[in-house]
């Protein structure tokens, strides 16, 4: 049986909650961000507020720059990740199979669903209807054989659209798309396909593969497959993490080693806890600085053992910071770390060397107190050493 | 500088003092071989400022002299030439060397030996002797033990302690523990302790090839520099300063299981779930069981490979105790069942997460310890 893959997008998901919170600002031009007074990055643009060239990831100073007239909103997390909830439910109650990626945004298998629900595009209308209903908030969903291809139709209807790709005719729907739309090519990937002449799905479609391969890896070998419309990817209900990161925009650009250390810090204590709590150990360590002309970098170690005590994150991720500050003089727009090659269960003990359990217990005690009185009520310092 | 020597004879002179060259080293003059032209032999040394290597070439010597050669040119232009007299020459107030051989010649540029790091003296000191086949099973069974990062630079070494008639190499890298005794051919005058870099002895193994003859050790005064002396060869290292960890309050003093088991059936039982363990942090199981009147004691090995799959081995044992699971990474096993040579061995466990211990059956020379790793058992 032909498969038949949903995937459903929440249009401008932050801005779209507080307009249904407060519906004041449903005729407004809404940003949800950091405040342009401060330095904060736009994380949600309402669609009007689009056609004044603002996107996520644009400095708020800018767009408030872009489009004066707009209201800046900060973000209301916990009232996100309950409207994302309502949603997952909505999702469930349709299928058994959904896969959410991230809160706004989920697959969902519906192969097999024609005879309880009419055709796929009757379901497709019917969740629609119930998200628009329960949350009062607009979705695009795309409707392919494959994942890549329905995520693909989905961007491309936004906002409140629907869009079907027949079986057979996902190379012909991707031809004509700018490579950029295809899941997985980022700037630099797009950067490097514009080099090699290509700027549509179908020119990467037409690639030797040893080409790709050669240049991208393994990614690009899957890049490659994605353009010709093959993604044999199944829909699994929430698959394990493969990584944990955390990132954060300093106030103001920056140069100062101290500040620098005790933010890494403060990232690594919560990478830390979040690989605590899900019994997670990680071998691989990652920093990823941004200077204030954008300009990113990333350096990472893989270690022997792998460990999630903060002292261990934060030692890895200091030693990286160590090699990769002398490197330039630019102030820091940006810091982050994350944590990757989780292993779960097993931990090798230490043999002559106490300081592993110390930390360990260190670090389960920090956790209780701060699931118990919040995370203000304890903070670890750093040696200054 | 001018003399003969067969070709054969300098590629293995070579071969012995190339691995002491510096790769990488601020000091240029070290990433060359120093050849010296001695009465009827050729001299030829390397070092990397740790470790210096000399070796001896038979050679028929017209006029003594020395000169010092990028290492990797002269070893790979003379391992070209075929098995035939090699005539090497250096031209009075020349730093060219030239090598002629049948129908081959070449001439390389090098320094002069004058800048050459000296090789430390060491002769008056404490001196010991010990058997070859003795010193390179205790090599084999300890160097892989010690730790590769320099983090704890004491544990990059072998604990090396001489006592009276007794030889101890102790290593750790704070997940194992390997102790190997051994004796030496004749009591030393006072003990002595001193760190090896791993390094160090895996460079004595590797030039004591078949050698049969015992090594003669000497440690000078200071306790800073060791010489092995060997058939046709002299190392000369530094050692490495510090004190080595507590180790014997480490290796446990009893039990609750004691398991044999034969040990090729226990690699292979560990090789075939190292093919899961490589995907989940390299733990490997083992159960192991006591045996009742109808039936055998056994040790189950077994690995699990999230999404992927598992595996699990029976081995037919001899068990002294009551039942116990315990998880090991599994290249700390591969790496000391591998390096013992005897038929059988011992595992000896207290509980799931303290340190169990692997010994040989039939000598009672060598200890292995190694950490567990913490992992959640189904009932």
């Amino acid at each position: 049986m032909a498969r038949c893959i949903f995937h459903i997008d929440l249009d401008a998901f932050f801005v779209s909650a507080e307009q249904a919170a407060v519906p004041e600002l449903k005729e407004k031009i809404v940003i949800v961000g950091g405040s342009p007074g401060h330095r904060g990055v736009v994380a949600s643009a309402s669609y009007e507020a689009r056609s004044f060239g603002i996107h996520a990831g644009m400095p708020s100073s800018q767009a408030r720059h872009l489009c004066p007239r707009a209201v800046f909103l900060q973000p209301n997390f916990p009232r996100y990740k309950e409207a994302s909830a309502k949603f997952m439910k909505i999702l469930a109650s349709f299928s058994p199979e959904i896969e959410p990626l991230g809160l706004d945004e989920a697959y969902l298998n519906a192969t097999g669903c024609e005879g309880l629900h009419g055709t796929p595009r009757d379901l497709a209308l019917l969740i629609k209807g119930r998200i628009r209903q329960e949350l009062d908030i607009s979705a695009s969903v795309g409707i392919a054989k494959c994942k890549v291809i329905a995520k693909v139709a989905s961007d491309l209807c936004k906002p409140d659209g629907l869009l079907e790709i027949a079986p057979g005719e996902e190379r012909d729907f991707l031809r004509p798309l700018p490579i950029k739309k295809l899941p997985g090519i980022g700037s630099k990937t797009e950067e490097t396909l514009h080099t090699l002449g290509i700027s549509t799905i179908g020119e990467l479609a037409l690639l030797p593969l040893e080409i790709v391969k050669s240049r991208f890896g393994l990614l690009g070998v899957t890049l490659l497959q994605h353009a010709n419309g093959i993604d044999e990817r199944r829909v699994t209900a929430q698959g394990e993490p493969k990584s944990f990161s955390l990132e954060v925009t300093f106030p103001r650009d920056t140069s100062d080693r101290h500040l620098i250390e005790t933010t890494l810090h403060h990232l690594c204590q919560r990478v830390g806890e979040n690989l605590r709590r899900q019994n997670k150990s990680a071998r691989c360590i990652a920093i990823k600085l941004r200077y204030s002309n954008f300009e990113t970098i990333t350096r990472q170690i893989t270690l022997k053992e792998s460990g999630n005590a903060t002292q261990f994150i934060f030692r890895t991720a200091a030693e990286l910071l160590n090699k990769a500050l002398p490197q330039r003089g630019n102030p820091f727009r940006l810091i982050g770390v994350s944590a990757s090659l989780l292993t779960g269960q097993g931990k090798q003990l230490p043999l002559l060397d106490p300081e592993m359990e110390r930390l360990t217990r260190l670090d389960q005690a920090i956790d209780q107190i701060r699931q118990k009185y919040g995370a203000p009520a304890i903070q670890q310092g750093i040696d200054d050493d | 500088m001018k003399l003969s020597c067969l070709q054969e004879k300098l590629s293995k002179g070579l071969g012995i003092v190339s691995r002491a060259v510096a790769t990488r080293s601020t000091l240029p003059i070290t990433q060359n071989i120093l050849l010296v032209g001695e009465p009827s032999r050729l001299k030829v040394s390397a070092t990397n400022l740790e470790i210096a290597t000399t070796s001896w070439v038979g050679a028929k010597v017209e006029e003594e002299g020395s000169i010092t050669i990028p290492a990797r040119l002269l070893v790979d232009f003379v391992n070209s030439l075929p098995s035939d007299l090699i005539e090497i020459t250096l031209p009075p107030d020349s730093h060219t060397l030239e090598l002629k051989s049948g129908h081959f010649q070449a001439h390389i540029n090098g320094i002069d030996a004058q800048d050459f790091p000296p090789t430390p003296e060491i002769s008056d000191g404490i001196t010991a002797s010990v058997k070859a086949t003795n010193l390179r099973e205790g090599i084999k069974q300890v160097t892989f033990t010690a730790a590769m990062e320099e983090s704890r630079p004491v544990l990059t070494g072998i604990n090396t302690e001489f006592d009276k008639e007794q030889l101890t190499l102790v290593a750790a890298d704070g997940f194992r523990l390997a102790v190997h005794k051994t004796t030496l051919s004749s009591p030393i005058k006072e003990p002595t302790t001193v760190i090896i870099p791993a390094r160090t002895f895996n460079e004595v193994n590797r030039i004591l090839g078949e050698q049969e003859e015992p090594v003669e050790i000497t440690i000078n005064q200071q306790k800073s520099q060791i010489l092995f002396h060997l058939e046709n060869a002299e190392i000369v290292s530094q050692l490495i300063p510090g004190s080595f960890p507590n180790y014997s309050q480490i290796i446990p003093q009893s039990y609750n299981v004691r398991a044999v088991v034969g040990i090729n059936e226990f690699i292979q039982a560990i090789k075939a779930s190292s093919i899961f363990a490589r995907d989940s942090s390299g733990i490997v199981r083992l159960v192991i069981t006591p045996g009742s009147e109808l039936s055998q004691g056994k040790i189950t090995v077994s690995a699990q490979a999230e999404e992927v799959g598992g595996n699990v081995s029976e081995l037919d044992s001899l068990v002294d105790g009551e039942e116990a699971k315990i998880a090991f990474n599994v290249r700390y096993l591969s790496d000391v069942l591998s390096a013992i040579p005897q038929a059988q061995v011992a595992i000896e466990i207290t509980n799931s997460s303290s340190p169990g211990i692997i010994r040989p059956i039939g000598t009672d020379n060598y200890v292995h310890v190694i950490m567990p790793m913490f992992v959640q058992w189904e009932n």
